[in-house]
């Protein structure tokens, strides 16, 4: 008996430990304006022959102290509120030195490591949420006054969180390093406060995501989302419109686009839980779809493709 | 002798009840936390400072009120910015919190409460406006927010960011 109640009791702490929603991780980056207005810009060709103007964040993190300064000052105080978060310059660090293992890899026979286009493409410093620093120093005279914003936002819905901004007194004496410093520690309660209800708003109506239904070409299976499937010969396109309104929390997500290819749903909100109260992010939740398009009577072949924790690609017609 | 102890005696008697008066008007003034918070500079890392205005019939209660309700302003109404100082919201995260912990801050803002532990006075001259039969005394404090934070935090009166993940 009292080895039972032993189990009973393992069981339910294991249970309440994966129970813990899912913290989503924090990055801060500088914005592109800023990366722009100091010249910490770099080519790179764009697949048309052209090439296109990105934010060189290795180049402004090795020369700008201001930079590192303010990064590490808005680490430190959010890791004091319980927060840690992501490391810019040492994702980027990681980044380069799995892909100089990724090389140098090979098995006894020879073979690299298999590595698809989309898994090069995917290995990139994110985070679910993106912290973005904007500052600018205005001089009269002998007066410099600093602005400054701060402004989160979702990675994957690409939504605003919401931030903090503002200029800061004329000053003197200050240098940028004070300046900026001040601005952080006067700032980041404001916006910690509406990180604050936005984690609120997902603990009340579900985690906000958002999915892709896409069609491989010529597929085994030959089907579109425009097939008859299932016994009631409804359209495949609305059998999964069906299917989202049942799972998600209180019927949320809305319809951005669709065609016989391609269905995008946004604003998708999923519980945070399963049902036998394990976390749910959205890879489970595209699981639960796949799981059910599989099966009786559609018996449709699908795969699911993680974009993190806020975005999900499920292929219809093959694995 | 015996005259002597008795009007000693009479003369305790009839002042207990006058402190007890200005003290019960005192907590009366507190308990309506009837004051105007403004920001009175950006803080140093982990503090508010704040010029607060209380009210009262005496100017050295009302000034000693002030502590008590600058760490009321921080929790509940948090005050507006301007001229390079930055505007700060509650801490506490929703309307009702000081209805739903009542007893929690009755105990904490009464006169042995904890509210002490994160206010200070910074040695600023305070300002006295008579304003009809009462005063109106203005304080600069410090305020200890993110201790006052972590202690509402663990004693479940507000969220933390990372609670629930």
């Amino acid at each position: 008996m009292k080895k039972f109640l032993f189990i009973a009791a393992l069981l339910m702490m294991s249970v309440a430990a994966f129970s813990q929603a899912k913290k989503p991780t924090l990055m801060v980056m500088p914005s592109d304006a800023w990366c722009y207005q100091n010249g910490y810009m770099k080519s790179i060709p764009d697949g048309t022959g052209s090439e296109k103007q990105i934010p060189d964040y290795e180049e402004a993190l090795r020369t700008s102290m201001d930079l590192k300064l303010a990064i590490a000052k808005i680490n430190d105080l959010m890791a004091e509120r319980g927060f840690p978060l992501k490391d810019l310059e040492q994702q980027l660090k990681l980044i380069q030195q799995q892909t100089a293992e990724q090389n140098l890899v090979t098995s006894k026979s020879g073979n690299e490591m298999a590595e698809s286009p989309i898994d090069n493409l995917l290995r990139v410093a994110k985070a679910d949420i993106i912290i973005e620093l904007t500052w600018d120093v205005k001089e009269q005279g002998p007066k410099r006054t600093l602005s400054y914003i701060l402004e989160g936002k979702d990675s994957y819905t690409g939504k605003s969180i919401g931030g903090s901004n503002g200029t800061s007194s004329p000053s003197f004496s200050a240098d940028l390093t004070v300046l900026l410093e001040e601005a952080v520690v006067a700032h980041i309660d404001n916006f910690n406060s509406r990180l604050q209800a936005y984690f609120d708003d997902l603990f009340a109506n579900g985690r906000e995501v958002s999915l892709e239904i896409r069609i491989f070409a010529d597929n085994a299976a030959g089907i579109d989302l425009e097939s008859e499937v299932g016994t009631d010969a409804e359209e495949l396109g609305e059998v999964i419109d069906g299917w989202m309104a049942t799972n998600t929390v209180e019927g949320r997500f809305s319809k951005l686009g669709s065609s016989e290819n391609y269905a995008a749903y946004e604003q998708v909100r999923i519980p945070l839980y399963k049902s036998n109260g394990v976390a749910m992010d959205t890879e489970a939740f595209a699981r639960q779809l796949r799981n059910f398009l599989r099966k009786e009577p559609y018996n449709i072949p699908c795969k699911v493709l993680n974009r993190g924790l806020g975005k999900c690609i499920i292929v219809l017609g093959e694995k | 002798m015996k005259r002597n102890i008795l009007l000693f005696t009479l003369a305790l008697v009839l002042a207990i009840p006058a402190f007890a008066g200005a003290k019960k008007k005192a907590e009366k003034d507190t308990e309506h936390f009837r004051y105007e918070i403004e920001c009175a500079g950006n803080g140093t890392q982990g503090t508010y400072l704040v010029k607060v205005w209380s009210y009262s019939r005496r100017a050295n209660i009302a000034a000693e009120q002030c502590k008590k309700n600058a760490v009321h302003g921080v929790i509940f109404k948090g005050y507006t910015g301007g001229n390079g100082c930055v505007a700060q919201r509650p801490l506490a995260n929703h309307a009702g919190v000081e209805m739903e912990y009542e007893e929690y801050f009755r105990q904490f803002f009464s006169d042995s409460g904890e509210y002490y532990k994160y206010v200070s006075l910074t040695g600023a001259a305070q300002e006295v406006v008579k304003v009809g039969k009462e005063y109106k005394v203005g304080v600069i404090v410090s305020v200890q927010k993110d201790e006052l934070r972590k202690a509402l935090e663990q004693a479940g009166v507000i969220r933390g960011l990372g609670s629930g993940f």
